[in-house]
């Protein structure tokens, strides 16, 4: 093909002065297939890279000054956080079926610590598929009318304000509790948090208000958490909240045996808010662990791939590791860890450093295999839960209001013993004692640092101008072989042109005949368009499926691909006929129509990559080589040689990989085993990837069309 | 009507021309030399903000409290802190600064006079203040009214770099200004000596375009070398006080207004392992011995003491003092040259082995003058000078009274 196409250029273009760069265009468009060659293999090898070229993070603020003070919890706190976990494991508190009993343990702490506390009483919002609110904010102050008194949460919120300051800001601290049911960690999370807040209650130096969300966690975390997001970000000005509390006399039974109890006390039935929100974090502890030691996870992942600033985690990392002891994780794909083909591959990588730096001392760039497993395995999720655009934890509502969050995750070593509870209060304690004295001295909301990276360990992490790299280069032959492939198509068509008709035609249809020629590419684009309009059709379904009642998984993921197959085959009817007699008459067409749907694939691929690089790198890894093998069947059926027969097979393994259900059911095999596949499962995966309004349904839709058109 | 002048009003007359004329002369002939040591002025600058940058803050007290416990009064320290810690909202002492984490001493007591605080500390206000340009709405209190018998102590910290310093987290310092602005005050007269103390990384860089006579100019760090803090006040959560301060403070702990270590031996005592850099001081601007300059002609205000014999010299002495420091407050012109004569004619008393008693004893300077002019014969030619030209207003005024 390259072959050809070079010569057909030299014959046309005589032209003695071509400017360097116009040159370096067309040598690489006429060597396209093996400038893609070599530019995929190096984009795929650069991904495999990342871990060794992973730097180590460092505190980029000035004024955070992590660990530069020491921590003042004492036993004194840690005493009065465990005096609350007993309360909040005594079974006299659980008798309340509605959990309110514990609130009003917890709101009677704050309040004796001189905390100004409140209820915020919210209805769960159950997971609605918006297709249009892609990128719009979170909808905002949306009061749904069928509340029923039954099903409502209540979060518990406490305030210090600071003593001094001025009240502009505040740092927010999330301890998810589930009254119902709570284990012995979302209660020892509580004494954690609550030692911190009787501290914070008598220092002197906070700079900005404390705000403790005790969030109730029956209708998951997450809702409780962006309920009271919501309510504190969007005022409401119409008291729409005193009807429902009228309706259901619980709460409202609540709030006033509050009121009376305390006389004169800081509780209010009213929303309470402090500043503007500087960062928050989320605590946890878990019940059960297997590990040896204390560990502190850390997950930062929010909606559609959004990180907080790097200099949150870095902040949480040294105090953890330097001050505190524990051994800090960030998610791994656990499967990755065994895998022999990375090991290996992480071999080479060291060998080749040692080789390196046996030539040039400078060179220190490799990093132990076992190391570079780890990492490749934690870069692996960090795309993964990226791309997936799901938040990894509450703290996913904050980022959502560019508040910078993150959550932490203890998992203590034993269980039940005193002393160890102690120790872990104290511990954790000094943690987050240590990260708000770090945030509440930050003067600016966090900017130093990175926004766009991801981690290949706590404390080592790949920027936006490493990892783009990779992506360039994947990327890079797409616009290159779209030319080629476009130049190409119209060259041949002359030639064949010029063979059939007389000399004396040529010259006198010769302009006429190029102007239409130079349009013929709008045919394949309305092609290309109907079936991204396919595409989106199918993506819109689904919204419509749901609203339908009682429908199991499984029947409604039926209804969907029945759905798709009807629109297609209608649309095929209703636009593409003139198309059909069109591509009937001009076999030659192909070239065109991929030439279009490459460009469109890289000009798609670029914006994504803006909006969630981890979907574009993905997505990337699937479609390129996809779009740059795609060829008729037709064709290489016909040609019949043992090349084009293997580039068929490779369509269609390829074709049915990168198919999304095809797609989701091999890894699912492949992380779990195929044994418990399962169509619904899909729908379930897909239903929750609108839920949070994922960019990862943009991309699904994309692959779907190539596949369509492939 | 008769005519007759009286001889006390001729007299008057005649001074006046001949006090002009005398102090003219005076002045043209040595102006350099002339003018001695006779006051102290402390130029003290943090420049930079925020919490973090507590030690600049602690530097720039703690130099401000030694330059005043040696002998400095208030009202000749400017005094320049770009930012409140003492009252920011993370300070766990409320309203005290502390430059040690035994917290032995507050350095925002009682007696803090604060010039230029906050936003104020601006690079124009302090080439202001250097270069006494200022609107006329500025108290006093705000100015450097020093004169060319002044030694100054210009101390700055904050962040620099190379051949910058910066201010506010908005502006520079650039070498060049600060060059320029001690030009200025050269040739304005408003230093007789001028001590540059500067704490930031690269320190020394900041010199590199003085070129005034009378210059003495320390810096924490060379170029490419990076000052440091001392030390972290775990309690406060900040690092209280660098290290140059540190242990120029160290240096200065240990003497009282009467002790006599000289410059050198202030500089000797920088240990570039303890400090971490190098400390640089550059001294071909300066005239004098560094050996032989005591410390608190800086750092302090101990004047040279003039020994005099006699009781009543040292009576008219304290005399002519009390009025040079009223002239020192004036702002006119004039007072330098009316200075340079005073000086002149301490010079003479000084000489002067014969003594007139009852004269002396007089309160009135002017008083003193008239004696010389009465006796002392080297004036002679002068006095005759003076008499001819008075005859022009000699013959007016007769015609006047008429």
């Amino acid at each position: 093909m390259a072959e050809t196409k070079e010569k057909s250029l030299s014959d046309e273009k005589p032209k003695p002065r071509v400017r360097p760069i116009v040159r370096l265009g067309i040598f690489l468009i006429s060597h396209s297939f093996h400038f893609s060659v070599v530019c995929c293999t190096a984009g795929v090898l650069a991904l495999f890279l990342l871990p060794v070229l992973a730097k180590n993070t460092y505190i980029s603020e000035n004024a955070l000054m992590p660990g530069s003070a020491s921590p003042m919890l004492s036993n004194q706190h840690v005493s009065d956080g465990n005096r609350l976990v007993k309360d909040l494991t005594n079974p006299n508190s659980k008798s309340s079926e509605t959990g309110i009993e514990s609130h009003k343990i917890i709101a009677q702490y704050m309040l004796d610590l001189g905390a100004e506390v409140s209820f915020h009483k919210f209805h769960p919002q159950m997971n609605q598929f918006h297709p249009l609110h892609f990128f719009s904010s979170p909808d905002s102050g949306k009061i749904q009318e069928n509340y029923s008194c039954s099903s409502y949460g209540i979060n518990t919120v406490g305030i210090i304000r600071a003593p001094h300051g001025d009240g502009k800001e505040a740092i927010v601290l999330v301890t998810p509790y589930n009254a119902l049911k709570s284990g012995f960690g979302e209660a020892l999370s509580l004494g954690i948090a609550y030692s911190v807040f009787s501290l914070l209650t008598q220092v002197t130096w906070l700079a900005k208000d404390i705000i403790w969300l005790v969030a109730d966690s029956q209708y998951g975390e997450y809702a409780a958490v962006a309920a009271w997001l919501r309510e504190y970000q969007t005022p409401k000005f119409s008291s729409l909240s005193t009807p429902n509390a009228e309706m259901c006399p619980d709460v409202n039974n609540l709030f006033e045996l509050k009121g009376h109890s305390i006389s004169g006390s800081k509780f209010s039935n009213s929303f309470r808010r402090a500043g503007t929100m500087a960062s928050a974090l989320v605590l946890k502890v878990r019940d059960q662990n297997e590990q040896f030691e204390d560990t502190i996870s850390i997950y930062a992942e929010a909606s559609n791939g959004q990180m907080p600033n790097l200099d949150l985690i870095n902040v949480v990392n040294y105090l953890a590791v330097h001050r505190q002891g524990l051994r800090v994780n960030v998610e791994k794909l656990w499967s990755l860890l065994n895998s022999s083909w990375l090991k290996s591959l992480g071999e080479i990588f060291e060998s080749l450093a040692k080789v390196a730096k046996s030539l040039y001392p400078k060179w220190k760039f490799g990093i132990p295999a076992t190391e570079y497993v780890e990492g490749t395995a934690t870069l692996a999720s960090s795309l993964y839960y990226q791309a997936l655009g799901v938040p990894t934890g509450p703290h996913g509502a904050f980022r959502d209001y560019q508040v910078d969050a993150i959550t932490l995750e203890i998992s203590p070593k034993f269980s039940l013993d005193k002393v160890w509870r102690n120790d872990i209060l104290l511990r954790g304690g000094r943690l987050i004692e240590g990260v708000i004295r770090s945030v509440n001295n930050l003067l600016e909301k966090f900017h130093q640092s990175f926004f766009l990276y991801l981690l290949t360990s706590p404390s080592k992490f790949v920027s936006v101008g490493v990892y783009m790299i990779a992506f360039a280069l994947l990327i890079a032959p797409l616009p290159m072989v779209a030319a080629s492939l476009y130049v190409d198509a119209n060259s041949s068509s002359n030639c064949s042109k010029g063979d059939s008709s007389t000399p004396s035609a040529i010259t006198d249809t010769d302009e006429h005949s190029i102007a239409i020629r130079s349009w013929r590419w709008l045919n394949s684009a309305k092609l290309v368009f109907i079936v991204h309009l396919w595409g989106a059709i199918v993506s819109l379904l689904p919204y419509f499926i749901s609203q339908i009642p009682d429908c199991s998984p499984t029947t409604s993921f039926m209804i969907w691909v029945l759905l798709s197959i009807l629109s297609l085959l209608t649309l095929n009817s209703v636009l593409a006929s003139p198309l059909a007699c069109a591509k009937a008459t001009q076999e030659k067409e192909w070239a065109l129509v991929k030439s279009v749907t490459i460009s469109s694939v890289f000009i798609g691929l670029g914006l994504m990559s803006v909006i969630n690089f981890a979907t574009a790198e993905i997505g990337a890894l699937l479609m390129v080589p996809m779009c740059l093998l795609a060829q008729p069947l037709k064709l290489d059926v016909r040609a019949g040689t043992l090349r084009s027969f293997c580039r068929m097979i490779c369509n269609l393994v390829l074709g049915h990989i990168a198919f999304p259900p095809a797609a989701f059911f091999l890894l699912k095999g492949m992380l779990d085993g195929f044994g418990n596949a399962n169509v619904g499962d899909f729908w379930m995966w897909v239903e929750s990837l609108w839920a949070w309004n994922s960019a990862t349904y943009l991309f699904i839709v994309e692959v779907t069309y190539i596949f369509s058109h492939g | 009507m008769e005519t007759f002048i009286n001889p006390k009003s001729l007299f008057h007359l005649l001074l006046l021309p001949c006090l002009l004329l005398y102090s003219s002369i005076a002045y043209n002939s040595s102006p350099v030399e002339a003018a001695m040591h006779t006051n102290n002025w402390a130029v003290l600058v943090c420049t930079s903000r925020f919490w973090f940058n507590y030690r600049h803050m602690a530097n720039t007290l703690s130099l401000y409290r030694t330059v005043k416990r040696l002998g400095i009064p208030d009202e000749r320290i400017i005094l320049m802190l770009a930012d409140d810690m003492a009252c920011n909202t993370r300070n766990k002492y409320p309203a005290q600064v502390f430059n040690n984490e035994n917290h032995r001493l507050n350095l925002y007591g009682d007696n803090v006079e604060v010039d230029y605080r906050g936003y104020e500390v601006t690079v124009e206000n302090f080439l202001r203040v250097l270069t006494g340009r200022h609107e006329t709405a500025v108290p006093r209190s705000k100015r450097l009214l020093s004169d060319e018998g002044s030694h100054i102590l210009l101390y700055m910290t904050g962040h620099g770099g190379d051949e910058f310093l910066k201010f506010q987290d908005s502006e520079e310092l650039q070498s060049h200004d600060l060059a320029d602005a001690v030009k200025q005050m050269k040739e304005k007269h408003r230093f007789k000596e001028l001590l540059i103390m500067v704490d930031t990384c690269q320190a020394a860089t900041l010199f590199n375009q003085l070129q005034s006579p009378g210059v003495l100019a320390i810096g924490s760090s060379m170029k490419g070398e990076n000052s440091y803090s001392h030390h972290l006040d775990s309690d406060v959560g900040v690092s209280v006080v660098d290290r140059f301060t540190y242990y120029t403070l160290a240096f200065f702990e240990r003497l009282n207004i009467y002790d006599n270590a000289s410059l050198s031996s202030l500089f000797s005592s920088y240990n570039p392992s303890l400090l971490m850099s190098t400390a640089y001081y550059r001294k071909d601007l300066y005239k004098r011995r560094l050996e032989e300059v005591p410390v608190t002609n800086f750092f302090g205000s101990v004047m040279e003491t003039i020994h005099t014999d006699a009781a009543y010299k040292a009576l008219s002495r304290r005399n002519s003092g009390r009025f040079e420091d009223e002239m020192s407050l004036d702002q006119s012109v004039h007072h330098i040259k009316r200075r340079m004569l005073i000086k002149v004619n301490d010079g003479d008393e000084i000489h002067d082995i014969n003594p007139e008693g009852e004269e002396g004893a007089s309160k009135c300077p002017w008083s003193t003058f008239r004696n010389k002019f009465q006796k002392a014969e080297n004036v002679d030619s002068l006095l005759n000078y003076g008499l001819v030209a008075m005859i022009p207003l000699l013959v007016i005024s007769t015609w006047l009274v008429q």
